[in-house]
């Protein structure tokens, strides 16, 4: 009986959450990604405003209906903009762009210190290791 | 009293100016003195600020904008620098500080050098002051005077916020003299062993604060902000991580400069990329070209005085690097497997990190140009900056016994070996009890292995050195810094895939579940502060053979007309149970609800202990007596 009356007070208290655990927690990704329209620099998942509630309930409620994340992100997009995402669209030469950048940087930069390590290579026996003795 | 320290920071300009023209010709002993007067007056000129606000002059316009009669002694005089204009004065007064800790500490056998560098100091004092007295002037009085101030920031009225600024500017403004000595070095065409051995004390003196400086302000984030995170990658954010990670890479390459005499080229350019990096901070951050949860004193005017002295100062230096370069001398060959080529691998990374870091946070600003509107956030940062750091940390404890030229590669498949083990067992622990998902468990796996990789690689040295008290402080460092990485790195992953979070919506007498924890509301009330009123909650919570009291506030401070949240935190040892108060709702009729967001945090302070771990590590290998004076 009381854990009943605990489940129930439970199910009053808490914002409304999915009933389905993985749903949830896909629910949660998703409020951390979407920026709050009404807030400065806020996901939903965290502001307290009541915008922010109505968008953490408008995921759920398309989550509970079978969208998947990107039907959620692209209903979000839509409706706000492009800036409501905290994860921006990969899509076009900028998408590219931003997400590919760090990545070529770090291949382009090893493969060149790589590259001039070897144009300068000379005898690897003649170089004698020297134990490093303090840092 | 405003006027005479309106008259000590004219006097302080003159004097840089003085400090810079003698420096430039090579007169060491006068350059260091004129540093010394100018400090000295800039000290005073910062006293009749303070002086101000203690005693709450409101015929000072900086005081009647940013104080109040109400405000609690403490937060009147850490108001000084709670604005614009009092943290520029603040700036002005570390970067002529650290201009006579030169003048004083600077012992080597090259006066021409050392005239040089406090020379190049002069010249970034005297930018800093032009840009006080002429854009952002706090000695400027209001007549009639106001009976009362409008207030600071209540945000700003928190024990870790009023020492936040004063850290991270020692930051900041400490990578200014490690650009001054970097551009004398370059002058004299002497970046080497030597030029290494004196520059890296101060290269630590700035990463050490600016270090603590950015913890001090994501613990603020943290327990003031309500948002239960630690790190939300918001622009500000951003612009302090970014000299923080070029700083992390000088430290590193600067270590290869004075031990092999290579890298010369490179650790000047880092010392210089880290002062510019930190102008850039600030230019991002007062400027107004972003939105952000702390952008304060934004102003475009200040914006391109700062651009402009970002471009002018770093453009010069990056044009005597360009032309002098060429000239530097390296250091004996090296593999790329090799100690030499380890570190070279920790600079790559970290600059490409602070390369992300930059192109994240641009991003916005750049696609507002050509008519879009995007954000970029945690999500990005997590798919990027996170796995490229992850490569540094999954090296470290391999590559840091490698000897200098040549490595001895025949025990890395032992160290494979070691790493799978490490994630399987991670794994094999999420499919039963704790329920990891593999990122996480490979996320553990690092912050483990960093923390074991240190503990070996003491233990390697202290066998090869005979006993333990023998081990120089710089090592000790190191395995410190390295462990707090550890530490921090375990922290993080847990904060982010290990954490609880749900909103409650309450009224009295009610309870509800989270993590284990049953909370009950007993009741809010309104109580009264000195300069603020505030809703308070009074929250049981209990969990078998625990119980916790936890009274998050809402405040209101009606002088500055904004609600602050005061979270309440439960430590139990092993996780944070945080509670924010939000706002209460009363249905027609019934009750008043109130909202709460409720976190359960695990193991969140392993982030903070880690980050000042690093700090220590770094103050040790500060200290090191043998990271001064003449190369052995």
């Amino acid at each position: 009986m009381k854990l009943i009356l605990a489940s129930l007070l439970f199910l009053f208290a808490a914002e409304g959450q999915l009933a389905d655990p993985d749903q949830e927690a896909r629910a949660q990704d998703l409020m951390r990604e979407i920026r709050c329209v009404a807030c400065e620099n806020e996901p939903i998942s965290n502001s307290g405003s009541d915008i922010a509630a109505d968008m953490r309930e408008r995921v759920r409620t398309m989550i509970a209906d079978g969208a998947s994340d990107d039907e959620v992100r692209d209903w979000f997009s839509e409706r706000y903009g492009e800036f409501v995402l905290f994860r921006p669209s990969s899509k076009g030469f900028d998408g590219l762009l931003l997400w590919g950048l760090p990545f070529i940087l770090l291949v382009g930069g090893a493969a060149l210190i790589l590259a001039v390590r070897s144009r300068k290579a000379s005898d690897a026996n003649a170089i004698k290791p020297v134990p490093p003795e303090d840092v | 009293m405003i006027e005479a320290g309106h008259f000590a920071a004219i006097l302080a300009l003159v004097f840089s100016a003085v400090q810079a023209f003698t420096g430039l010709r090579g007169n060491r002993g006068q350059s260091g003195l004129f540093a010394q007067l100018a400090f000295a007056a800039m000290v005073f000129a910062f006293f009749t600020l303070l002086w101000a606000f203690a005693r709450s002059d409101f015929s000072v316009q900086l005081v009647a904008a940013n104080s109040h009669t109400l405000k609690p002694f403490v937060y009147k005089l850490a108001g000084t620098w709670g604005n614009h204009e009092g943290s520029m004065a603040l700036w002005c007064v570390v970067g002529l500080g650290f201009g006579a800790a030169g003048a004083w500490l600077l012992k080597s056998d090259r006066p021409v050098f050392e005239a040089r560098a406090l020379g190049v100091q002069g010249i970034l004092s005297l930018s800093s002051l032009l840009y006080l007295l002429l854009a952002s002037s706090p000695f400027t009085r209001l007549d009639p005077a106001p009976l009362q101030g409008q207030g600071l920031n209540p945000l700003l009225q928190d024990p870790a916020l009023a020492i936040h600024p004063p850290m991270l500017y020692l930051g900041y403004v400490g990578y200014s003299f490690v650009f001054a000595l970097a551009a004398a070095g370059l002058i004299e065409k002497r970046v080497d062993r030597q030029w290494a051995k004196t520059a890296r004390p101060w290269a630590l003196a700035a990463f050490v604060p600016l270090s603590l400086g950015i913890a001090l302000g994501s613990y603020w984030a943290y327990y003031e902000l309500g948002w239960g995170g630690w790190w939300f990658w918001d622009p500000v954010e951003n612009a302090s991580l970014m000299p923080w990670l070029i700083g992390a890479a000088l430290m590193h390459s600067i270590i290869v400069t004075e031990k092999r005499g290579s890298f010369a080229a490179w650790t000047s350019l880092l010392a210089v990329l880290a002062f510019c990096f930190s102008l850039l901070g600030a230019f991002l951050v007062r400027s107004g070209v972003l939105t952000s949860v702390h952008a304060f004193a934004v102003d475009p005017l200040r914006g391109s005085f700062l651009l402009g002295g970002l471009l002018v100062l770093g453009g010069s230096a990056l044009l005597l690097f360009a032309l002098r370069a060429p000239k530097l001398k390296g250091g004996p060959d090296w593999l790329a497997t090799s100690r030499e080529g380890a570190l070279m691998g920790n600079n790559l990374i970290l600059t490409v990190a602070t390369a992300t870091v930059l192109l994240g946070t641009l991003f916005p600003l750049i696609a507002e140009a050509a008519g879009q509107t995007i954000s970029v956030g945690e999500p990005y940062f997590n798919l990027t900056f996170t796995p490229i750091m992850a490569l540094a940390l999954l090296a470290l404890p391999v590559v840091q016994a490698w000897a200098w030229g040549k490595a001895d590669l025949s025990s890395l498949w032992k160290w494979a070996g070691g790493f799978a083990g490490l994630v399987a067992l991670f794994w094999l622990a999420g499919i039963g009890p704790f329920d990891i998902p593999l990122m996480a468990g490979i996320g553990l796996a690092l912050g483990v292995w960093l923390i074991l990789g240190a503990g070996q690689e003491m233990w390697r040295r202290a066998k090869s050195l005979g006993r333990l008290p023998k081990m120089p402080l710089r090592v000790w460092g190191m395995t410190l810094a390295h462990a707090g990485l550890g530490l921090f790195v375990i922290g993080a992953v847990l904060q982010t895939s290990g954490r609880t979070q749900t909103t409650l919506a309450l009224e009295a007498g009610e309870s509800a579940n989270i993590a284990g924890w049953t909370v009950t509301l007993e009741d809010v009330r309104s109580i009264e502060g000195p300069n603020w009123y505030a809703d308070r909650a009074h929250l049981i919570a209990t969990k078998p053979g625990t119980k916790a009291e936890l009274n998050p506030q809402k405040r209101y401070y009606p002088a500055a007309r904004m609600p602050t949240t005061e979270t309440a935190i439960h430590k139990t040892g092993t996780a944070d149970l945080y509670v924010a108060l939000g706002d209460g709702r009363r249905a027609a009729g019934g009750p008043t609800r109130w909202t709460f967001e409720v976190f359960v945090n695990p193991l969140i302070d392993f982030i903070y202990v880690g980050v000042i771990l690093i700090g220590l590590g770094g103050a040790l290998a500060m200290f090191d007596r043998r990271g001064s004076g003449k190369v052995s």
